[in-house]
């Protein structure tokens, strides 16, 4: 399909959210019913043809370029849709598919992907293996046309709501010890297969947003892996770079949380204030700056530059900007002792302003746990270090 | 239209480098210190020369007509090469303001005094500006008030109040002018693009600056040797370079995103963001260069030093970042207020 031009496009998608997008903003996805109505959703925006504008056709995308994946993005979080709540999938292994995945394996998981038919969690981290996530033990051990998997996953996002996980498993033991990266296998795992039991797990803020799992003797089919058997280290770095990476157009996002965090300024009377005058410039550059890196980076992507150098700044960057968002509010309300629940009840106070302080230390507490999952900011830091700027490796036993 | 500028960019940003690498290295920068002042008239002959002098002048006036949105990564480069000459002050903003009267008895005469090399222009944003750069050595000083209107003052009818600038390299002065000027006309569209140029170019030199304080950490942190090992393979030390060139990069991004942007309240927007986060992101890079070279970096003999004092001349040109912040501020506060 011949695009529309980026304005077009942009009144198509203005249009569209108008009339769709829930009035009333979606209860949390964190209990079962909430999820399911974020669910429901995903399913209106597949239907509309809007669950992933950037993929290809084929693959129920509009085959759109960044410019316009872009505008859709703003558009999105302009009208103040629902979070998305598949990013497992959409993000992470949709585009792993692609580089990595047979034509068979895209046909049969991309489009209930995009419809929110499935839910993907991520099952990389072990309890033994989080930064150091090539010594991961869970065993995968190959049986006819089977693969019997034994082990463990932890931290795994939403996986209390998913219905399959994607996860690194150890096809060769012996390999591992000439190199620990050697012989990891990625593997697609149905949740409901006999052998799997999720447990979630409560996060800090006593919400269920992510789970373990555990595996014993559980039957997978060899045709669920993707890339080579043994090789499946590549395609986890890849599937980080998609994790680190620029999301085209989530800098709208965070243009949001600033008015709000303006909203709330204002309602404050603060606005002489030079101190928070000061503080919430600071987060407005921040994201400013965000935004600017964003179209810095579709253009060398269109211009078809290589972005894998860039994943550890971008995920360095926007996680401490977020939390210097987060942070800054609470702290803006701390003469309420950081009690920041409901505004709706304070004079002057919007709706929009009230909505987004409901879940602000929700968000805050996303924002704190950002800088630890796709790898630490830590691993960031040595990542840049050692790997774009070429500082000397640390001294290391492998 | 932007593939060409994506080329002419390019190419000018790798024309610029490749000079002053050549012709503004430290032994050049080391004898202009000796002798005391910023500006050599041999080099700006080359920047002359070359063509990025005249490449904003319009073609009329003798010049290649350019557009700002080629130039960022010339801007760059200047910082990057700590460039002791007003190619912004001169190239960008003077020709700016000057083209922008094109009817003026004077136009042809100084647009192509700029174009041929043999007048200095600079820039002073109203009385309150004591800090123009290049002051002295300027044959020109345009006052850009805050009603927009733009004054042309020759040399012999202002005084030179030199300021105590960090930066002896990019020297800053207030201007005193002796009579009322001559009035080029007013226009507060032109005023505030040419601020806006002020503020979004000065983020880019200063992103480059912070480029060499990091790329100068890294070649030495590389290289110094201690407890048997490079200093630089310590955690402690690498952690801090990555958070510089995290700052040092998005810093890029904004800057160079910024110059030469089109639409005004989205420029203005840009410029000053830039124009903040370069400012604390070089900050940054200044402390921890100096930190990690240790005492070698606190000689003079060692040319660090140029770089710490340009990123610290520049952090304060144009807008403090604590400035902007606010402006910023109160700017979205009163955007928000006009939605409710
Ligand atoms: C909310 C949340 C959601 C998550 N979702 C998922 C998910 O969906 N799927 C999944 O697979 N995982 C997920 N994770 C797990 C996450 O990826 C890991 O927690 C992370 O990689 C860190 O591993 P760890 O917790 O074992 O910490 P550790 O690796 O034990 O690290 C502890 C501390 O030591 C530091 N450290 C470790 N190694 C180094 C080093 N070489 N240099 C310097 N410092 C170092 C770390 O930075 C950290 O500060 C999630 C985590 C959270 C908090």
């Amino acid at each position: 399909m011949t695009m529309i031009s980026v304005a077009e496009f942009r009144a198509e998608v203005r249009a569209w959210l108008a009339e769709h997008v829930p009035a009333e903003p979606l209860p949390s996805w964190t209990d079962q019913a909430g999820f399911d109505q974020h669910r429901t959703w995903e399913r209106t925006l597949f239907e509309g043809g809007y669950a992933a504008v950037d993929w290809p056709e084929e693959y129920g995308g509009r085959g759109a370029g960044l410019q316009h994946t872009i505008a859709f993005a703003e558009e999105y979080y302009r009208a103040r849709a629902p979070e998305r709540v598949n990013m497992g999938g959409l993000y992470l292994l949709g585009p792993v598919l692609m580089q990595y995945g047979t034509e068979e394996q895209r046909r049969r998981w991309i489009p209930d992907l995009l419809s929110c038919r499935t839910i993907w969690c991520q099952g990389f981290s072990e309890p033994g293996s989080g930064s150091d996530l090539a010594s991961l033990r869970t065993r995968a051990v190959r049986d006819g046309d089977h693969y019997v998997v034994n082990g463990q996953k932890i931290w795994t996002s939403m996986g209390g709501f998913a219905d399959w996980i994607f996860a690194l498993v150890r096809t060769d033991p012996d390999a591992a010890k000439e190199r620990k990266h050697a012989g990891i296998t990625f593997l697609c795992i149905d949740l409901r297969t006999p052998g799997v039991e999720v447990r979630p797990l409560a996060m800090v803020d006593g919400t269920e947003g992510f789970a373990e799992v555990f595996f014993t003797d559980v039957h997978v089919p060899v045709e669920n892996v993707v890339g080579e058997v043994d090789q499946g280290w590549k395609v986890a770095m890849s599937t980080l770079g998609f994790e680190r990476g620029a999301v085209f157009g989530d800098h709208a996002k965070f243009s949001n949380d600033v008015a709000a965090l303006a909203g709330l300024v204002a309602v404050r009377g603060l606005a002489e204030d030079s101190l928070a005058l000061d503080e919430l410039g600071r987060v407005l550059v921040e994201t400013e700056v965000y935004r600017a890196n964003v179209y810095r980076l579709a253009a060398l992507a269109e211009a078809g530059g290589n972005l894998d150098s860039t994943a550890s700044i971008n995920k360095l960057y926007w996680t401490e900007m977020q939390h210097d968002i987060f942070a800054t509010g609470l702290r803006l309300m701390a003469e309420d002792g950081a009690v920041v629940g409901d505004l709706a009840g304070l004079a002057g106070v919007d709706a929009v302003t009230a909505d987004a302080w409901r879940d602000w230390h929700h968000r805050y507490w996303y924002a704190r746990a950002a800088m630890i999952f796709g790898g630490t900011s830590e691993i960031q830091r040595n990542i840049i270090s050692e790997r774009v700027l070429g500082l000397p490796m640390e001294p290391r036993r492998s | 239209m932007t593939e060409t500028l994506d080329i002419d960019r390019g190419e000018l940003e790798q024309v610029t480098g490749d000079l002053l690498a050549r012709h503004c290295d430290v032994a050049h920068l080391r004898d202009r210190l000796e002798a005391g002042g910023a500006h050599a008239p041999a080099l700006w002959w080359r920047l002359a020369e070359t063509g990025l002098v005249s490449a904003l002048v319009p073609a009329e006036f003798g010049g290649a007509g350019l557009e700002p949105a080629h130039l960022p990564g010339v801007l760059h480069a200047t910082g990057y090469h700590a460039l002791p000459e007003p190619l912004l002050e001169t190239a960008v903003l003077a020709v700016t303001l000057l083209a922008a009267f094109p009817d003026h008895p004077d136009a042809d005469a100084r647009l192509g005094g700029i174009a041929e090399g043999s007048l200095l222009a600079t820039v002073r944003f109203g009385d309150a500006d004591r800090h123009v750069a290049f002051a002295a050595d300027a044959h020109l000083v345009l006052d850009v008030a805050p009603d927009g209107a733009v004054t042309a003052y020759a040399a012999d009818q202002l005084e030179v109040v030199p300021a105590a600038g960090v930066d002896p390299l990019r020297p800053v002065a207030a201007v005193i002018p002796h009579g009322a000027g001559d009035l080029l006309g007013t226009s507060p569209d032109v005023a505030a693009h040419v601020r806006d140029l002020a503020v979004a170019g000065a983020a880019c030199q200063l992103a480059g600056a912070a480029r060499r304080l990091l790329d100068l950490t890294v070649e030495y942190v590389a290289d110094r040797h201690q407890f048997g090992r490079p200093v630089g393979s310590f955690q402690a030390v690498k952690h801090k370079i990555a958070d510089v060139a995290v700052g040092v990069d998005m810093a890029e991004a904004a800057a160079l995103g910024a110059f030469g942007a089109e639409d005004a309240h989205d420029r203005a927007r840009r410029a000053a963001s830039a124009k903040a986060y370069a400012g604390q992101a070089a900050d940054r890079a200044n402390v921890e260069a100096l930190q990690l070279h240790g005492g070698i970096g606190f000689t003079w003999e060692h040319h660090l030093h140029v770089w710490l004092k340009r990123t610290m001349s520049l952090t304060a040109a144009h807008g403090t970042p604590a400035a902007h912040r606010r402006t910023l501020a109160r700017d979205l506060l009163a955007r928000i207020g006009e939605e409710e």
